[in-house]
């Protein structure tokens, strides 16, 4: 048993990315911390006040609820503190010994199965005799499944981390599909939340795996890709409101959508493709500036001026009307992100993946080899563009209003931290950064917003209750940037390449080699 | 050593031999695919036969002849002003075409300066110019220097050198410590990436006149500075202010232009901008040179944007995203890296964007600038008095 | 012997530079021609003419009596004339087998939406694709480093893995620029009975190389440039004898070179 175990644990040969495990540790002890402090947050300013199995626990009355809120606590605190523990010593250059593997496997575990068994009893047999009475309307259970997936995590993390090492993506989305499938449950009675998922984190995760086509596999600098984003939009909501009494079903809008920003990602990808890369960037710019620009001044009576198209229509499917809960939506987009990302990897892997990267390193060397150049730049702006026709039909759908505001440079702008922050040219970099960047900057500054106001009032302290935190939007976009530019250019999750070319001593060695010649 | 003596073994191996595979057993191995031999048809070929040098030719034609389809659209919009309506429109435009040209001339210095040395579209360059318009404002405002300027001529004068030289001091200073910061250690770097720290630089610029002046127009005082016409030309009243303005802005450029051909440091920007390692060599201090040209090209952003503060009255947070672009087409139209060509590139935008959006109607003339931007780098990467590629070949 | 490709005084101009002027010859079926000259010569700018990089100012190239004139480098390609660089150019960041695969590309029938669903015809392709890339990558001696990106290969691998992905793109006629560079001499033996092998099976090789004993001992013919223009062509026997070539090589340590070898 114990040599089963040992060689269960057994530790890797060769670490090859350390980031996705860093990630998952990460956001493991985030969700526990999370799912602690939820019932806090929400508890004292406003409705829907929750409970964690900690609250629960510490209800009971002594003796086997006193032992189990002990134990839960050490399970948190291990899932909490380890990766601290971790991350320091390997800052030290040290290992930690395998067998705290088993044990953080094993706390999880702990922590999960008690979690669990405190949700049972509370919610569903509320067993009085163990555990006192909550209060009444206390019934927000998003604090206990954080818990219970900040611990699943932990678990399948610890437990496997052989494998989260050798084989990261998989893990990568092992461990972060179901929380995306299971998104709109767990947060059912934060409908604000579930709505921010569909118009923020799924549109932009989209956009970010659009633009990751053309920057991250084809290595062109597009910094109008909210040009692509609009004419999809345009496009969808044209022809789903009453502004031309058209009304085409979403679910042929967003192919038509994704067809209509195709094209025109090939038509305003043709004029740069003699461009090196930085003047490519700028005239792709001017084409995000003109687009908006369009349709501002509603061109030939299509776009319907400054104030946009409103009115669009939301799909119904049987007697589910998408318009009453993002949910539909949400899962919508969650599906079709799955199938994107499944088609771009497909892509990245084959024929014309190979030629992207090609054209990526060595642009001569590659029409030298046969490829077409300027097929294959048209190909990458056109499928970019297509996945943000995609995006834009269903934005449009969502907000059901599309004006000229919603494509800023600041949106193409936004696309472009997502990938650079998750890392260029790695799908679940993309992911990564998508959900980071749009929790921080449509959740989290937002509802900072409210609650320091609800903070200020209630300690009276004016000067916090008046701050826009959405002010600093910007601030945080150009902080991202830089600062992953200035340290690490290859993103949080950066692609073996990529990886490879930062951290290898190879250069050295194949220089020698050169020099040996001359 | 002869040719039958190296020997043609048909699978002889080569390197440290290989273990051999299964398949290799299998079939003899051929280096040269048997179908790759045979003459391949050129079937699709007439495609590119014609389309290819008929491509080449439209554009090598549109790509010669740049410079002068820019000049006759100039030429023809001014012309249909006056057309539209009549000489007094035609002078007030061309008047307001000179300032504006002015204000656009000197932010293009900066960008054309910045990439002629380490070839970078500093996008940070059209926030340093609303930046340090600010800078002058919160000095006029806090240290008494509006005052002083309503006060006298005198007062005036001592006002002006005063702002001028004080917010020239704090953009260069602003300009030097970003370059320090966050692109001196991407000098080296692959190309998009100081281009992607450029981009979030202005957006954290941006972000700060957001979060300290708030969204909206923040109206400064310099407006009212300088009072009243200096003369009429017929219909056309010139403003002392539009002579300052373009007086200001030749003065600066001519300085600029003296101080670049004329003295040890500008032969290093010179030196440095054609050839860096070089430069190196020859023991001139990089860092300090890159160092000048940044100080310089934000001191004279700062000198536009109080130019522009005295003629139009108001800044916006995001005011430099769009005045930089349009400046950076102007960089762009008179050959990036060519300072004389910036100069005449900025009023050349101005009257494009004067005249241009005079007769297609106010909304369009920014799309009219991106439009020419697109145009200009899509066939003419060079500039107007650039050399022509296209001819060279 | 039929003439597979022929320059017809072939001329590339700089602004006022004269990089190759007027130089004409031809290239018979599965002959192997050696193009020398010294440094500055042209020899480069010729092949970058022949390759389509470098539209000609003047005259014309021709494959099987067409003209190659104005087609883009990879239409070229695709006609069967592929190439190697003088200072490499590989795919840095991808492996040894993936940049073989590249040369495939332009033959391979999956289209995008082939290789974004992953049809069976993809996989099938795919598949074959990387046998034949593998097989390749072995007979170049190159098994090992399958897995390897290009650019951890030591110097004379990468040479020999250009060499690979030229092969891999189905070629007719192989442009070979300074392939014994770096080489150390063993590693020029096994280049030069590659190059004859390659002649074994059908190939045509046309290399710029440097070195004599190289160039001596394997070419057919040999066309030698000087300051662009043509100045001698034939065997090795007669390139070595002639005095005009002695003479622009004017350190008498190459003709040295040259007689010894």
């Amino acid at each position: 048993m114990n040599r089963l175990l040992r060689a269960f644990f057994r530790p890797t040969q060769k670490i090859t990315a350390t980031g996705v495990y860093t990630i998952l540790v990460i956001a493991a002890a985030a969700m526990v911390l999370l799912g602690w402090f939820l019932p806090w947050f929400v508890g004292p300013f406003s409705e829907g006040v929750g409970f964690s199995p900690q609250d629960a626990i510490s209800t009971a009355p002594t003796g086997i609820g006193t032992i189990l809120l002990y134990v839960t606590g050490v399970c948190m605190l291990i899932v909490l503190l380890s990766p601290f523990v971790e991350f320091t010593l390997r800052a030290r250059h040290r290992a930690l010994d395998v067998r705290w593997d088993m044990v953080r496997a094993a706390a999880s575990v702990v922590g999960l199965v008690l979690t669990v068994v405190v949700w049972i009893l509370v919610r569903w047999i509320n067993e009085e005799p163990l555990f006192g009475a909550l209060p009444n309307g206390i019934t927000t259970d998003s604090a206990v499944w954080l818990e219970m997936y900040g611990f699943g995590l932990a678990a399948i993390t610890y437990g496997l981390k052989r494998l989260v090492l050798e084989r990261p993506n998989v893990m990568f989305v092992v461990g972060v599909l179901p929380f995306g499938v299971l998104l709109p449950l767990m947060f059912h009675q934060a409908p604000a939340f579930v709505l921010w998922a569909t118009q923020s984190l799924a549109i932009y995760m989209l956009l970010g795996l659009g633009l990751n086509v053309v920057v991250g596999f084809a290595g062109l600098l597009d910094l109008g890709y909210a040009a692509f984003f609009a004419i999809g939009g345009y496009a969808c909501a044209s022809l789903a409101s009453p502004i031309h009494g058209v009304h085409i079903s979403l679910w042929m809008l967003i192919f038509i959508g994704a067809a209509i920003a195709a094209t025109f990602g090939a038509i305003l990808g043709a004029p740069t493709l003699r461009l090196r890369g930085d003047y490519l960037a700028i005239v792709t710019l001017g084409f995000g500036e003109i687009i908006p620009d369009l349709a501002t001044n509603n061109v030939f009576g299509l776009t319907g001026g400054p104030n946009g198209i409103s009115g669009i229509d939301k799909p119904v499917v049987g007697s589910v009307n998408f318009g009453f809960n993002p949910q539909w939506f949400y899962w919508s987009l969650l599906f079709f992100s799955v199938v994107v990302v499944i088609m771009l990897l497909n892509m990245q892997r084959a024929r014309i993946g190979r030629a992207w990267v090609a054209l990526r390193e060595d642009e001569v060397a590659a029409a030298a080899t046969g490829i077409n150049t300027t097929t294959t730049k048209l190909l990458a702006f056109a499928i970019g563009a297509s996945v943000s026709g995609l995006a834009g039909a269903f934005y449009g759908a969502i907000v059901s209003i599309v004006s000229p505001d919603d494509f800023q440079f600041a949106v193409s702008i936004a696309v472009l931290s997502i990938i650079v922050l998750g890392g260029i040219g790695n799908i679940s970099g993309v992911i990564l950064g998508a959900f980071v960047l749009t929790f921080v900057i449509f959740w989290a500054l937002p509802n900072l917003q409210e609650w320091s106001a609800t903070l200020g009032h209630t300690f009276n302290v004016p000067a916090i209750s008046g701050i826009d935190f959405t002010r600093y939007t910007f601030i945080l976009y150009g902080a991202a940037l830089i600062i992953m530019m200035l340290f690490r250019p290859a993103g949080l999750l950066p692609s073996r390449a990529r990886k490879v070319e930062l951290e290898s001593g190879i250069e050295s060695e194949s220089l020698a080699a050169v020099q040996g010649r001359a | 050593m002869t040719q039958e003596s190296v020997g043609v073994g048909p699978t002889q191996p080569l390197g440290e031999a290989p273990a051999p595979s299964p398949r290799r057993e299998r079939k003899a191995a051929l280096l040269v695919a048997p179908e790759g031999l045979i003459a391949r048809h050129r079937g699709s070929g007439v495609m590119a036969r014609t389309a290819v040098p008929a491509f080449r030719t439209t554009y090598g034609f549109i790509s010669h002849n740049f410079p002068a389809i820019i000049m006759i659209g100039i030429l023809a919009s001014v012309l249909g002003v006056l057309a539209q309506g009549g000489p007094t429109l035609m002078g007030n435009q061309m008047r307001n075409a000179l300032v504006l040209g002015a204000i656009y001339a000197l932010i293009a210095i900066g960008y054309t300066m910045v990439y002629g040395i380490i070839e970078l579209i500093n996008f940070a360059h059209g926030d340093v110019f609303t930046l340090s318009g600010f800078y002058a404002f919160l000095i006029a405002d806090h240290f008494g220097i509006n005052k002083l300027a309503a006060s006298s001529g005198f007062g005036l004068l001592v006002a002006l050198v005063v702002i001028f030289a004080v917010s020239m001091l704090l953009a260069g200073i602003t300009g030097v410590l970003i370059e320090r910061v966050a692109y001196r250690r991407l000098r080296d770097a692959p190309r998009l990436a100081p281009l992607i720290t450029a981009i979030g630089v202005s957006f954290l610029i941006e972000g700060f006149m957001l979060a300290f002046f708030g969204p909206d127009n923040v109206t400064t005082h310099q407006a009212s500075w300088i009072n009243g016409n200096a003369f009429t030309l017929g219909a056309v009243a010139v403003r002392w202010t539009d002579l300052f303005v373009l007086g200001m802005a030749l003065v600066l450029m001519f300085a600029l232009g003296a101080f670049v051909t004329r003295t040890r440091l500008g032969k290093a920007m010179r030196s440095t901008a054609q050839d860096r390692q070089a430069a190196l060599i020859c023991g001139i201090n990089i860092n300090r040179t890159i160092a000048t040209t940044f100080f310089i090209g934000s001191a004279l952003a700062a000198a536009g944007a109080i130019i522009y503060s005295i003629n139009y009255g108001s800044l916006k947070w995001n005011l430099g995203f769009h005045v930089g672009i349009i400046a950076f087409t102007a960089a762009v139209l008179g050959g990036i890296g060519n300072i004389v060509g910036a100069g005449i590139g900025g009023f050349l935008i101005g009257m494009i964007y004067v005249f241009g959006g005079s007769l297609a109607g106010g909304a369009w003339s920014e799309s009219l600038i991106f439009a020419i931007l697109v145009l200009i780098l899509t066939f003419r990467p060079v500039g107007l008095f650039g050399v022509d590629v296209a001819s060279r070949s | 012997m039929t003439a597979l490709l022929e320059l017809d005084s072939v001329t590339k101009q700089f602004g006022g530079l004269l990089a190759v002027s007027s130089v004409s010859f031809s290239i018979g079926e599965r002959e192997i021609i050696s193009m020398i000259g010294p440094n500055g010569a042209g020899k480069t700018t010729a092949f970058n003419c022949v390759t389509g990089l470098f539209p000609l100012t003047r005259g014309d190239i021709r494959l099987d009596g067409h003209s190659l004139g104005g087609l883009p480098p990879h239409r070229i390609l695709r006609l069967g004339i592929a190439r190697t660089f003088q200072n490499i150019r590989l795919f840095s960041y991808m492996t040894a087998v993936d940049n073989v695969m590249v040369g495939a590309h332009w033959w391979m029938k999956a289209r995008v939406w082939d290789g974004a669903l992953t049809t069976p015809r993809s996989r099938r392709e795919e598949h074959a694709v990387e046998q034949r890339a593998l097989e390749l990558l072995d007979l170049l001696g190159l098994a090992n480093y399958a897995g390897n990106y290009a650019r951890e290969l030591p110097y004379g691998l990468q040479r020999r893995l250009e060499i690979a992905r030229a092969l891999a793109t189905r070629p007719r006629l192989l442009l070979l620029d300074e392939p014994a560079a770096g080489l150390n001499p063993q590693e020029k033996n096994e280049l030069m009975a590659l190059i004859a092998r390659l002649r074994g099976e059908g190939l045509t090789v046309f290399l710029i190389e440097h070195d004599m004993r190289v160039v001596m001992g394997i070419s057919d013919r040999i066309v030698v440039l000087d300051h662009g223009e043509k100045i001698a062509e034939g065997s090795p026997a007669e390139v070595r004898e002639n005095p005009r070539v002695v003479e622009a090589y004017l350190g008498s340590g190459a003709s040295q070179e040259m007689r010894s070898a």
